[in-house]
């Protein structure tokens, strides 16, 4: 290691670290000048208040600046330090090379209280905040619009995707990821995240608990890129995904799953599922009015709740109690087989009684499986899955789990291969936005199907929409336990036709190469590209969010085409321009409207 | 009296506000919950629950066979329990067992009246909740005797908690089937997804969705009976 030393009276520390250029003013607190394509920035990277007292920035002194360049690894930190009414702290400031175009900047702080007796610290990160102020600056799941940024992206597990600064021409790029965010209130990484994705972002201090060592504050990788945003969530994606065990998605006796596009979920209560008359389930109906959605390719019989509770039975015990017993699912069971159709049945976690574990409820399962041949267990409210139930998938390897919630956390992703994308809630005039789940795109093997139980009409329109701009299955749920809200022959006709695409384009749909959001050339457009890195082929979901038509050029394609067609939604008369050895899809798209577009590429 | 005669008791005619407060999870109930005037015609009304004892003395009589007779007296009743209400039967069960006591189940209004009466009384006894006139968390049925102190206006006894009650009439919303139960029972489950079970207001009902007979039998669910009366 060497000791770096100031090389003008200035103390300012210029370096660079992989593809990221900094330049820092450390004359009497660490200020950032420039951050690669980013000038004049002149901020603090951070400032401390003890106790609502600001440490005046002529306090802090730098102590050493330290560097090691190796093959694999560069670093460069400041150690700073200051004496504040006889509390002295010290800190570190860290940047950290070692994956091609990611850098680690970590800041640390340490403090020894006078008496021993702790104060209450608040941080600031000015540099963050004038970052956030920037006109280029996207948030998590941000587009410009033209006249502000303007959320289109979800994600609804514990990984944040990055914030994103673009050049004015948009190919230079670095975002910023504060990343491995256990959902706990204590880990500051995660308030970071959650506050730079607010409006009120310069409003933020962070309160620290601190120690007499060095304690982690911020911990934050920088993505560099020359090649415009989506290779920033590529970087992302790749950065992200590294540390997942994602062996249990490619067990090929689970494929099926992957192919499960269309659930339909059968209440039993009702006249969809159930004939009064003759007391017998109409399996053979739903499967035949299946065909007008495109053919569902599981079932999800449901018949417990809202009945549990009305006396001791347990959810098992309900099974018996359905005409001729278990016989009744077995029947079932095996009328779905014969089309081809998958068949699910519920948990109740909220069910478990106190003298019941759930090694009891994997032993029902295992015992009903053998009865009834069902292919799939749907978990309802659980978002993880229990050892005991992972034990049965090693007796019976391709039967498969579903849960209600997306995963959130690494172990529940690693181990929950399917799960539904529910969105929506009654009470609160929820309306179905067409936007960008990320989680689709983070895990495109983890197939999620597209549910909002209570929506109806313009709002079901939305959600066959939304559906294919993420190119993703749907659950056909229209008895909401007792609510009857059918989808009309129009809807039923579209996603026929979505069903019928993502069958035919599977490779491409879930294809380890697609990205949300790619830059679009009219402020009213979304675009989301799916694509696998061996074929040539890629899906453009194409979304006109605003309330005009648009006509002409909505996308720059990457290069030469050797066919294209619109294989969903409304005809958007499009076409392919060539101008100066660029290529640009043009398209004449209604407002509202969701387009899908095949590309194949001569590369 | 025979023991296994019911105890009637005269409820005279009378119109009254009927209004039921009904907000399920999911899935709506729908029917009128009123406010709204109903009518109640003269009427006998069992001063008890039927009980295991008149059930038995009616299948005697009668030779009584469900067509579906899936969990039909699933508790199997004997002399021991003679004096608990009769539960496991179906909405049909309780039709047969009424026609043959001359008598029928009450309409929702009319249970709402024979339990809350003309004071409109939150809860049969009174407008306060009092558990212990009532068997409500309970863990299990008791006699149909054993909470006189919480009868209604009119003497009815257990019309909150012991057992629920089914009221008559399959209602049909076009999609779907169900009946009303009225009243709770003893058996309060642990979770907010599960039936709110316990003793239940006098202006409570709960929607059971009809299915095949052995899911429309239950351990806590029984009936009582009235009569037309001129």
């Amino acid at each position: 290691m060497m000791q770096y030393k100031f090389k003008d009276k200035k103390k300012c520390i210029d370096f660079s670290l992989g593809n990221l250029n900094l330049s820092l003013d450390v004359d009497k607190n660490i200020f950032l000048k420039e951050l690669n394509f980013i000038k004049n920035i002149n901020n603090e990277l951070f400032s401390i208040k003890v106790e609502n007292k600001l440490i005046p920035k002529n306090k802090y002194k730098i102590e050493t600046v330290s560097k090691n360049t190796n093959v694999n690894f560069t670093f460069i930190s400041i150690d700073f330090s200051q004496n504040f009414e006889n509390d002295f702290f010290k800190g570190r400031i860290s940047f950290v090379h070692k994956k091609k175009n990611i850098i680690d900047f970590i800041f640390q702080l340490s403090v020894r209280w006078h008496k021993d007796i702790p104060k209450k610290v608040l941080l600031k990160f000015p540099f963050l905040i004038n970052l956030h102020k920037n006109k280029n600056f996207l948030k998590p799941g941000d587009i410009f619009d033209g006249k502000k940024r303007i959320n289109k992206g979800v994600w609804n597990l514990h990984e944040y995707p990055p914030s994103i600064i673009s050049s004015n021409l948009g190919n230079q790029c670095l975002g910023f990821e504060f990343y491995d965010q256990f959902p706990w209130q204590a880990n500051y990484n995660l308030g970071m995240s959650e506050a730079i994705s607010n409006e009120n972002f310069e409003k933020l201090q962070t309160e620290v608990q601190l120690t007499r060592d060095l304690t982690d504050i911020i911990l934050m990788k920088i993505y560099t890129s020359s090649s415009g945003r989506e290779k920033i969530f590529s970087l992302w994606k790749e950065n992200t995904r590294e540390r997942y065990d994602l062996r249990k998605y490619h067990d090929v006796k689970n494929r099926w799953i992957k192919k499960n596009y269309l659930q339909h979920f059968m209440f039993a209560y009702g006249e969809e599922a159930f004939d009064y008359k003759k007391i017998e389930f109409k399996i053979n109906q739903i499967i035949k009015e299946g065909k007008e959605f495109g053919g569902y390719d599981s079932i999800l019989f449901w018949h417990q709740y809202p009945r549990l509770g009305l006396d001791e039975s347990t959810q098992w015990q309900l099974y018996k109690y359905l005409p001729k017993n278990y016989k009744t699912i077995k029947k079932i069971v095996h009328i779905c087989h014969t089309h081809n159709i998958k068949f699910f049945i519920p948990f109740k976690p909220w069910d478990i009684r106190s003298n019941e574990s759930l090694d009891s409820h994997a032993k029902f399962l295992e015992k009903f499986i053998k009865e009834t041949s069902i292919d799939g267990f749907f978990l309802d409210t659980m978002s993880s899955l229990p050892e005991s139930f992972l034990k049965i998938q090693k007796k019976f390897p391709s039967f498969e789990f579903c849960s209600e919630g997306t995963p959130k956390e690494q172990r529940q992703i690693e181990s929950l291969t399917s799960s539904w994308d529910q969105i929506g809630d009654i009470r609160r005039n929820f309306r179905v936005d067409v936007n960008s789940n990320f989680f689709r795109f983070l895990f495109p093997e983890h197939p999620l199907n597209l549910v909002s139980r209570w929506s109806v009409g313009s709002d079901k329109d939305a959600l066959i929409k939304r559906a294919a701009f993420n190119g993703m299955g749907m659950v056909i749920w229209q008895d909401i336990f007792g609510s009857w809200l059918p989808f009309s022959a129009q809807q039923k006709k579209k996603i026929k036709s979505l069903k019928n695409i993502l069958s035919k384009y599977h490779k491409s749909f879930f294809g380890d190469n697609s990205i949300p959001l790619i830059p679009t050339l009219s402020k009213k457009i979304i675009c989301n590209t799916f694509s696998d890195s061996s074929s040539t082929q890629k899906i453009y979901s194409i979304y006109n969010f605003g309330s005009n038509r648009i006509n002409g050029r909505i996308l720059k394609l990457p290069s030469a085409i050797n066919k294209f067609k619109q294989i969903f939604g409304k005809n958007g008369d499009i076409k392919i321009e060539k101008k100066r050895n660029n290529f640009y899809l043009l398209a004449n798209l209604e407002a509202n409207e969701v387009i899908l577009v095949s590309i194949k590429f001569n590369i | 009296m025979k023991s296994f005669e019911s105890k009637k008791i005269f409820i005279e005619s009378n119109e009254y506000t009927y209004r039921v407060e009904h907000l399920t999870l999911e899935g709506t109930c729908s029917i009128d919950h009123g406010p709204r005037n109903v009518k109640i015609k003269n009427l006998l009304v069992d001063k008890y629950p039927v009980t295991n004892q008149q059930y038995s003395f009616f299948l005697k009589k009668t030779g009584y066979k469900p067509r579906d007779s899936q969990r039909f007296l699933d508790h199997k009743p004997n002399k021991k329990i003679f004096n608990l209400p009769v539960v496991f039967v179906s909405q049909n069960d309780a039709i047969a067992y009424a026609k043959w006591a001359g008598g029928r189940l009450p309409t929702d209004e009319e249970w709402q009246y024979i339990a809350a009466g003309p004071k409109y009384l939150d809860w049969p006894w009174g407008d306060k909740f009092n558990p212990s006139l009532c068997n409500h968390d309970g863990h299990k049925l008791v006699s149909v005797k054993a909470n006189i102190k919480g009868s209604s206006w009119c003497g009815c006894v257990d019309m909150a908690g012991n057992c629920w009650e089914w009221t008559a009439g399959i209602h049909d919303d076009g999609n779907h089937q169900f009946a009303l139960l009225r009243g709770g029972s003893y058996f309060y489950a642990h979770d907010h997804w599960h039936i709110g079970g316990g003793a239940r207001k006098n202006n409570y009902h709960w929607k059971l969705q009809i299915l095949n007979e052995g899911m429309n039998r239950a351990a806590t669910l029984g009936f009582r009976c009235v009569y037309d009366a001129i």
